[in-house]
């Protein structure tokens, strides 16, 4: 890839961006830029500004851009857009002809549209209010007739912008798909239909049957869909080869830092993200990731400084709040924590992890009510979460209706197909519900030590042989475990011992059921048990004996 | 009159220039002395007459006149005592007036029977009245009173037929008033009152309307071009809601027409019946900012805002008409609108009945009478409305569309039928009447021919031209033809049109719990499980979706296979059987839910003025600020 066309292409994006007032496009932008490997001096670069950036093969000149930028009409709008005085942006920009314009008046309609429809969620605290969707249907059919009537409209990779992200408003993913990957093919420097594309492509399949332009953009994009859709190792080697054009670009860098998260590489994914911090100090994007690693790790001090200075830079922001979200959850705030998941969630209410996060607290609170509301948010910004569909199990795990429970914990298992997390709780449900060969079959899939409840299935089910066999391959893996697990399966490790030794004993083995017995006595919960098996024992060994 | 010097012909300038310049007293004080100079002239008493008729002093006008036996010879005078009575509400003196000669002498027939007789005699008349009093005719407008030639003859002959249509009119004797209306259209083709009252008043059905302009004598009083302009400007006004095609301008108007408010009103009109509210609104505005109190754009446009639910804008509009034109009933009209759009049902019918009040033959205010009772189930006071608006409009099939659709909401499916049957007699071809019949089809378990009529309606309304993007408010025909579809176990299809319902009306939990519906009886549990979970995240106190869910995840649960292993034979045959008659149960389930929720929503349009059977929401006109106080302050 050449230096020069790359920094082109992102001027470019930058330009078409900020006149548009799309800000995180233009932020993203001049973001890469910045970081852009210099292969001129600022001189030569000034030069080419004024020379041939009007004969880019894009068609993109700045002398287009003055035109816009000089007319008092657009002045006035843009101004009032900048103030998010979005409907009095619209009235100006009513039946302008000019493409730039066309945007903003369609955009701020559209911003209007979606800041009535937070301010009224947060007055009733439910998901989408019916006037909020009356107001992106109006707009829907409106664009809907320009986008089946209009060439100019189609002609327009901005315009397709606006009607993509008012289709994604009310759910017609894949209609959106289309008008996104038209908009791309027309402009492929429009990053912001790149970016909202990565976010709906459920499938990698869905890659394929899409026709996007082969540009460089297109690897960035890329790397947006990986990470969507937990290819976290395709996502790592794209961002990695990116790097060599970029000198420590925070963007990517961080985009790497998230992958690593995702693959549980969790001191490497903290490391970077200090790096980041070190550099760019006030940068907030991807924070929230960065606390749920210090989270993970359980490293307090950081996680409340991180909280603390990102409240001091900006407490408004989805970041700022899961960061102090996170920081109250580890002091077992949990209501505290509920507060700033929601807060989060009111800047913006497609933001996956907090919805689930906040599961995770009412489930903390009991609040199974609220936890299963928050996992369907969750579910409804991404249906691939596993953890949403794995807590929605649990929840109605609880409320005991175990069909319902059957049905999440099996989308999450299939979601995760190698998670024994997914495959214990779905054989649990299983045999809650009488069906006990398919948890058989779970449990064994499982391995490892969900062996244990295999063996206490097989148990009570009375099939002694094989409890057995179970509870004598779980106690070897037990053995093999460490730390922490040893500890916590330390009484089922007793209760094993306890029935080897009297499934022995009544087998008349005494040598084995002796052993068993002499072990239970190692254990707490079984000692009293184990001194009288081992009596029993002894007198069938004297009665042997006699 | 020997010595007097006065010329009487200068006082009659004078008289007429305040006539011209509505100054009346002065106009009646000097006609008053001209008539006592020209001793009676024919054309000054009638000057004074018209002066009292414009201070509305309609009884000395008719005594003015009738003294002296005038409206028993001259036309004009007798349209003069007629009109008259008419203003002064007194028809059945106005009808006697103008019929008294009926029975009387045939030179005076006014139905233009004997049109030739009738010209000699006003000819006849003519000259004597030149001869008695030398009175320069061709210096004055008013010289065709008489009618000395044949045009003018035809004019007051129409200016009288109009009138005795519109007494009959009021004293609600409409067939008569429908001949007397075409009578004054055939004498004279630009009275457009007449057309105006056949029309607008919905009084004919589309053929008869169109019969009309066919038999209109264009030949004799116009030219060629003008013919073409005057049909082309009466037909863009015929009706509209059957098959509210395209006009097409003619090349030669298209720059006369491009601005002309009227016609962009027939154009909004268009766009209304095609339920293109939001161009038909852009339309009107337009219009109204020219023209703001254009009277045959308001009720559109009143209707628009109904429809779009514009309730402050219809409130501002309302106050303004109502402090303007506190006497017509078109104001009383607007405020009722508005209440029943804030569902203040009882306010909205105190102001409809006012409006019905000032001006009887207001249809559309009974019809949206009858819509504020049909919104509170009230059926039978609904329908007596409606039956009153029926009466009214005998050209219009959307009463005849709303008593049906009533009779339908009582379950009374045979009558319903009937009336549906009737409307479609009127109206062949409107959609909304096609799928009210689909509708009952559906209730009468009837699906094939249900099938049948939801499909003519969408094809009716694909074949229109320019038409881009179904209107949303055919979401309810799309889920129809859904659930149709599904009854004839065509569940593929049924499918496809849920989705293409979801695409005009997005988030509906109707429609996801339809879609989820279809697929469980597809026994495609997966997909059923999340639409119904839509449905419900939307709505959750959907029994239907509820129980549904329960029995699809239950089934889920039985068939989910995590191992993907064989089943063997014996459990297949169990699940067998369980499937089949969890199924029957669906369908059972299904007609107690009645699933077909939307029907009410088709009683959406009607004719000019319309109204939404539909409820409406709660008074809802401005955000509430306070949303903002929620926000976040996380500083402590």
């Amino acid at each position: 890839m050449d230096l020069d066309v790359m920094r082109k292409d992102l001027l470019e994006c930058y330009h078409k961006s900020a006149i548009r007032g799309l800000k995180q496009s233009s932020k993203w932008s001049s973001e890469l830029l910045l970081s852009l490997t210099k292969t001129m001096d600022e001189k030569r670069l000034h030069e080419d500004l004024s020379t041939d950036m009007n004969d880019s093969y894009t068609g993109f000149s700045m002398n287009d851009m003055i035109h816009v930028m000089t007319d008092p009409k657009y002045l006035l709008a843009k101004s009032c857009y900048d103030l998010s005085e979005y409907e009095r942006t619209a009235f100006f920009t009513k039946d302008s002809m000019v493409s730039e314009i066309k945007f903003l008046y369609f955009y701020s309609r559209y911003l209007s549209a979606e800041k009535k429809r937070l301010d009224r969620m947060a007055e009733t605290n439910c998901m989408a209010t019916d006037s909020a969707i009356k107001l992106f249907t109006e707009l829907k059919n409106e664009l809907q007739d320009l986008y089946s009537s209009g060439e100019d409209f189609i002609n327009d990779s901005y315009l397709l912008y606006v009607y993509a992200i008012v289709l994604l408003k009310l759910e017609l993913n894949w209609e959106a798909m289309d008008v996104l990957s038209r908009s791309v093919r027309l402009d492929p420097l429009n990053w912001c239909s790149w970016h909202q594309l990565s976010l709906i492509i459920d499938e990698k399949s869905q890659l394929n049957s899409l026709q996007l332009p082969d540009h460089w953009f297109k690897r960035l994009f890329l790397g947006d869909v990986y990470l969507e859709l937990q290819l976290n190792e395709d996502a790592l080697n794209l961002y990695t080869t990116l790097q060599q054009w970029f000198t420590s670009c925070n963007y990517l860098l961080s985009q790497i830092a998230i992958a690593k998260h995702n693959l549980r590489d969790v001191d490497g994914a903290i490391d970077l993200f200090k790096q980041i911090r070190a550099s760019d100090p006030a940068r907030l994007d991807a924070m929230d990731i960065y606390s749920n690693l210090l989270y993970v790790k359980d490293m307090r001090t950081e996680l409340s400084c991180l909280a603390h200075s990102a409240n001091d830079i900006d407490p408004f922001r989805v970041e700022t709040c899961c960061c102090i979200a996170n920081f109250y959850s580890l002091r077992s705030q949990h209501p505290k924590a509920v507060v700033y998941f929601s807060r989060a969630l009111q800047l913006n209410p497609r933001h996956l992890s907090a919805w689930t996060l906040m599961g995770h607290e009412y489930m903390e609170m009991k609040n199974t009510g609220a936890a299963i509301q928050a996992y369907r948010s969750a579910i409804k910004c991404n249906k691939r979460d596993y953890r949403a569909w794995y807590g929605l199990g649990q929840t109605y795990d609880i409320l005991k209706m175990p069909a319902y429970c059957l049905y999440y914990y099996s989308v999450a298992h299939c979601l995760r197909p190698n998670d024994s997390r997914m495959m214990i709780a779905t054989g649990e449900t299983l045999e809650k519900l009488e069906r006990n060969h398919d948890a058989i079959k779970c449990y064994w899939k499982a391995g490892g030590l969900a062996l244990f409840k295999l063996a206490l299935l097989y148990e009570r089910l009375n099939e002694n042989e094989k409890a057995a066999l179970a509870y004598t391959d779980f106690i070897s893996r037990a053995s093999a475990a460490d730390g922490a697990d040893r500890q916590n399966t330390s009484s089922d490790v007793a209760h094993a011992y306890k029935f080897l030794a009297n499934y022995h004993l009544n087998k008349g083995e005494l040598k084995l059921a002796q052993m068993a017995a002499q072990k239970c006595i190692t254990f707490s919960e079984t000692r009293d048990e184990g001194k009288s098996l081992l009596k029993d024992i002894q007198k069938k060994c004297s009665q042997i004996d006699l | 009159m020997n010595s007097c010097s006065l010329d009487v012909q200068k006082w009659r300038h004078i008289r007429d220039d305040y006539i011209a310049g509505q100054q009346y007293k002065s106009a009646v004080f000097w006609s008053d002395k001209i008539v006592s100079l020209s001793a009676g002239h024919t054309d000054d008493v009638y000057q004074q007459a018209i002066c009292f008729y414009h201070l509305n002093e309609f009884h000395r006008a008719i005594h003015c006149i009738k003294s002296r036996q005038l409206h028993t010879t001259v036309l004009s005078c007798r349209h003069l005592v007629a009109k008259c009575h008419f203003s002064a509400k007194e028809y059945k003196e106005a009808l006697e007036v103008l019929e008294y000669d009926y029975n009387d002498t045939k030179s005076m027939d006014i139905t233009g029977g004997d049109r030739e007789g009738d010209n000699k005699f006003s000819a006849k008349e003519y000259k004597e009245a030149l001869e008695v009093l030398e009175y320069d005719y061709n210096d004055t407008k008013s010289m065709d009173i008489t009618g000395g030639d044949r045009e003018g003859d035809n004019k007051w002959n129409s200016g009288i037929a109009l009138l005795k249509g519109q007494i009959y009119e009021a004293l609600d004797n409409r067939m008569i008033a429908i001949t007397c209306f075409k009578d004054a259209l055939k004498y004279d083709v630009f009275c457009y009152e007449a057309f105006y009252s056949l029309t607008q008043h919905q009084m004919l059905t589309r053929n008869e309307e169109e019969a009309i302009i066919g038999s209109l004598e264009f030949e004799n009083q116009c030219t060629k071009d003008e013919t073409k302009f005057v049909r082309f400007l009466y037909e863009s006004q015929l009706k509209k809601y059957d098959k509210p095609g395209d006009i097409t301008v003619p090349n030669e108007f298209s720059n006369i027409l491009y601005e002309n408010v009227d016609f962009m009103t027939t154009l909004a009109e268009r766009h209304y019946y095609n339920c293109e509210y939001q161009q038909c609104f852009r339309i009107t505005s337009q219009v109204l900012t020219r023209d703001l109190y254009h009277t045959q754009c308001l009720p559109i446009h009143l209707s628009c805002l109904m429809e779009l639910k514009k309730t402050n804008a219809l409130f501002d509009l309302a106050h303004k008409l109502v402090d303007l034109y506190p006497e017509s009933s078109l104001s009383w009209f607007a405020v009722g609108c508005y209440y029943l759009l804030i569902n203040k049902t009882d306010a909205a019918r105190r102001f409809l009945s006012k409006a019905t009040t000032l001006d009887n033959v207001l249809a559309p205010a009974w019809l949206l009478y009858g819509h504020s009772f049909a919104v509170e189930s009230e059926h039978d006071q609904a329908m007596a409305a409606y039956f009153k608006a029926s009466h009214l409009m005998r050209g219009c099939h959307l009463p005849l569309l709303y008593i049906g659709l009533e009779y339908g909401l009582t379950d009374n499916t045979k009558l319903a039928e009937r009336f549906f049957k009737q409307a479609l007699e009127i109206a062949p071809n409107d959609p909304f009447v096609l799928h009210e019949l689909g509708v009952i089809a559906y209730q009468s378990s009837n699906f094939t021919s249900a099938e049948k009529h939801f499909r003519d309606a969408l094809n009716i309304i694909k074949n229109r031209k320019e038409i881009t993007v179904l209107p949303d408010k055919w979401e309810p025909l799309l889920n129809n033809m859904g659930h149709v579809l599904r009854k004839l176990k065509k569940y593929e299809e049924a499918i496809d049109f849920h989705k293409q319902a979801l695409i005009l009306s997005p988030q509906n939990p109707s429609t996801y719990s339809a879609l989820g519906f279809v697929y469980s009886l597809m026994t495609k549990w997966n997909e059923s499980v999340e639409y119904f979970h839509k449905a419900l995240g939307l709505k959750r106190d959907d029994s239907f979706s509820t129980t549904m869910l329960g029995h699809a995840i239950e089934h889920l649960v039985t068939e989910i296979s995590i191992f993907h292993d064989s089943t063997n034979g014996t459990e297949n045959a169990v699940k067998y059987e369980k499937q089949t008659v969890i199924t029957d149960f669906l369908l059972s389930k299904a007609n107690e839910e009645k699933i077909l929720p939307n029907v009410k929503i088709t009683g959406s349009r009607s004719k000019s003025n319309i109204i939404n059977t539909t409820p409406q929401p709660p008074d809802t006109p401005l955000p509430d600020l306070s949303a903002n106080d929620c926000e976040m302050d996380i500083s402590n």
